[in-house]
């Protein structure tokens, strides 16, 4: 057995039926290998950066790693956007590349990149294979460590001629054993029963350890306010009595007005990212912490944590609801209070019933998530849009709503839609995009055409880069530089142009219609939405500064006269 | 991500063992790096399939957050902060 059909071996013994990958020079071997095995299903994509964010898409929605191949140099350096988005959300993904043969390496070969030297930064861990018979251990190996403790993208740079050796396994040396975990609870327990105005953060570590069912048994046992990071949505559902939703940047005031005055913020799978928290030493004031995660490096990171416990969320938290249970939390009054933030504090209802009104934002984004099926999938992109899902769409589950957050990946949102309708064939997936998110990928429209994938695409288009330009307006003087998109294609054109149709909306009265036009379409379809260049995301808070000083929609000049006008 | 160190930041001896394996060295030097130290010193000896590692490095982070970035990565078996103060790793629970 050569090394190449040793990967595929490696594929079968862990259940990876479906890869993305684009073929080249030295990955070819692989590429011949896959000709005479019919039990991986290999996803074509036009571009080495899509094959990384599908299979991105596809862990996210399955909870599987995903899997992409490319070649060598070019191939390898297309990967790298996607491999970082997946290492800054912590995703299993495995890579694999092609690499000149061994004796060439170091010699300037045609399509040689240093590719272990460039991509230790964003990976978790990384392998140059030098020998044939490293390769089945190795591959053992990176499959454990992709999933295991915090997930992350894993990288096998393998050279041609190891691809097409005859391998037989030799022992790898012994890996660095993890300390093993210790989840004593005590001492958070002890916080949290002194605590009168206990609040819950959690974030995106919830799904990463497959936790969801024990963190929604542990917020219902503890009747906890809670507040969800962008990554964290879904949790614990949207039928949660108190869950005060998203915090943060574009958070809602009830979320940041709880995490404000709480006497005790428990984190559970977040790291206190930035677009979170704000400023760092005027976020949440009068609060002890409790820092729960499977990752050591994260606590005490940005803010010292009183009591850290570490280890698997499953256990730790069954082990919380258990005790809680118990004894339960006298916490009647802050529960109230949270209640009554959120009924006047959540995100401003948009819903216009002006039939020729134009259709804004907001109002999109609910009436989609009131048609939707309920294990409907979204995949965002990043910008206006992506802050309107994360505000307006109500999900059910993390898994349903797929999101660069980390490293905020402008053209993520269609190959991660094409991941994750590979890995839920009979869900409804739908790409929602910007005009200028769209066009970082879509050349993937004709991976949609090829694979016959049902998916919908939904392009809110506002002619201009909008998260860029409500920026530049508020904090830069509304100086505007180079966001104008004005002279976008014809969307529908350039659907149809692949063989999917499509149709344009740009009135109130033409939502309903159109969101239940693309869903009830047996095949991929179009829907290119147009929306005003000016509209904000609202409420926002100005990028370093504090949460308490949350700006809420400004009315420009322009508009008052209007209305005084009419 | 681009941390100055000032020539009053303090500066912290870390002795590391890790597999000698590709790029070994550069993976642990990105990691000081971007966490914000400088390395002043470096010695490595080698014995086996392992590499002992000792490093000054000077920055104005807390220090035991650049050990438990270097205990994270895969082939590191054992980081130890000798100087200026033995700190202990973040434990398990406070």
């Amino acid at each position: 057995m050569n090394g190449a059909q040793h990967i595929l071996e490696a594929f079968h013994r862990h259940n990876i039926q479906t890869v993305f990958g684009y073929p080249g020079g030295c990955i070819m071997p692989l590429y011949d290998a896959l000709v005479d095995d019919d039990r991986v299903e290999h996803v074509l994509c036009r571009h080495e950066q899509a094959c990384a964010l599908a299979a991105d898409g596809y862990a996210r929605a399955s909870g599987k790693p995903g899997v992409c191949i490319a070649t060598s140099g070019p191939g390898a350096t297309n990967l790298i956007t996607g491999v970082a988005n997946a290492h800054r959300d912590s995703i299993p993904m495995l890579v694999i590349t092609g690499q000149v043969p061994t004796e060439l390496i170091g010699t300037d070969g045609f399509q040689e990149t240093d590719v272990l030297g460039m991509t230790l930064g964003i990976v978790k861990h990384s392998y140059l294979v030098e020998r044939a018979d490293q390769l089945p251990a190795i591959l053992e190996e990176a499959m454990e460590l992709t999933q295991s403790g915090r997930p992350g993208p894993v990288w096998i740079d393998i050279p041609k001629n190891i691809l097409l050796e005859d391998a037989v396994a030799a022992p790898m040396s012994t890996p660095a054993q993890p300390r093993a975990a210790c989840p004593d609870i005590q001492d958070a327990l002890i916080l949290l029963r002194k605590a009168r105005k206990p609040l819950l953060y959690s974030g995106g570590g919830i799904s990463l350890a497959h936790a969801e069912a024990s963190f929604r048994e542990f917020v219902e046992c503890t009747g906890l306010p809670s507040v969800v990071t962008l990554k964290g949505i879904g949790n614990p559902g949207k039928h949660s009595a108190y869950n005060l939703g998203m915090l943060g940047m574009h958070g809602s005031r009830a979320a940041n007005r709880a995490v404000d005055e709480c006497d005790l913020l428990l984190v559970i799978g977040a790291r206190l990212d930035d677009r979170a928290t704000g400023r760092l030493d005027t976020f949440a004031p009068n609060a002890r912490l409790i820092h729960i995660d499977a990752d050591a490096s994260e606590i005490n990171k940005l803010r010292s944590a009183e009591v850290a416990v570490r280890g698997d969320l499953n256990t730790i938290l069954g082990k919380l609801t258990q005790a809680l249970r118990e004894t339960p939390l006298a916490i009647s009054e802050w529960r109230k209070q949270c209640q009554t933030w959120h009924t006047t504090g959540g995100f401003p209802v948009a819903d216009n019933e002006e039939p020729l009104a134009p259709i804004t934002g907001p109002a999109f984004i609910r009436q989609l998530s009131r048609i939707a099926p309920d294990d409907t999938i979204i995949a965002c992109d990043v910008g206006q849009h992506q802050m309107w899902v994360a505000q307006h769409y109500q999900f059910d589950h993390p898994r349903h709503h797929l999101t660069s957050g980390g490293l905020g990946t402008m053209g993520f949102g269609l190959p991660a839609a094409i991941g994750a309708q590979f890995a839920n064939r009979e869900s409804t997936v739908i790409n929602v995009t910007g005009d200028g998110s769209f066009m970082m990928n879509a050349q993937e429209l004709a991976t949609i055409r090829r694979y016959h994938l049902p998916l919908k695409l939904i392009i809110m288009d506002n002619q201009c880069l909008g998260m860029v330009r409500q920026q530049q307006e508020l904090f830069y003087n509304n100086r505007e530089s180079q966001i104008n998109l004005d002279d976008n294609p014809d969307f529908v054109a350039m659907a149809r142009a692949f063989d999917i149709p499509a149709l344009k909306i740009e009135r109130t009265d033409q939502v309903r219609r159109g969101i239940e036009t693309i869903l009830a379409y047996n095949g991929p379809m179009l829907l290119h939405v147009a929306i005003a260049r000016e509209e904000n995301v609202w409420p926002i808070v100005k990028p370093g500064g504090s949460n308490k000083e949350m700006i809420d929609e400004i009315r420009r000049p322009a508009a008052d006269k209007q209305e005084k006008t009419a | 991500m681009t941390t100055k160190t000032s020539s009053k930041a303090p500066s912290y001896t870390i002795t590391c063992r890790m597999n000698h394996e590709a790029a070994a060295l550069e993976r642990l030097c990105q990691v000081v790096r971007v966490r914000g130290f400088r390395i002043e010193r470096m010695g490595v000896e080698t014995a086996d399939d392992t590499l002992d590692i000792i490093l000054t490095v000077q920055g104005a982070r807390p220090v035991t957050m650049l050990q438990s970035q270097l205990e994270k990565l895969h082939t590191v078996a054992e980081v130890m902060l000798t100087s200026p103060a033995i700190v202990p790793a973040v434990g398990c629970t406070a």
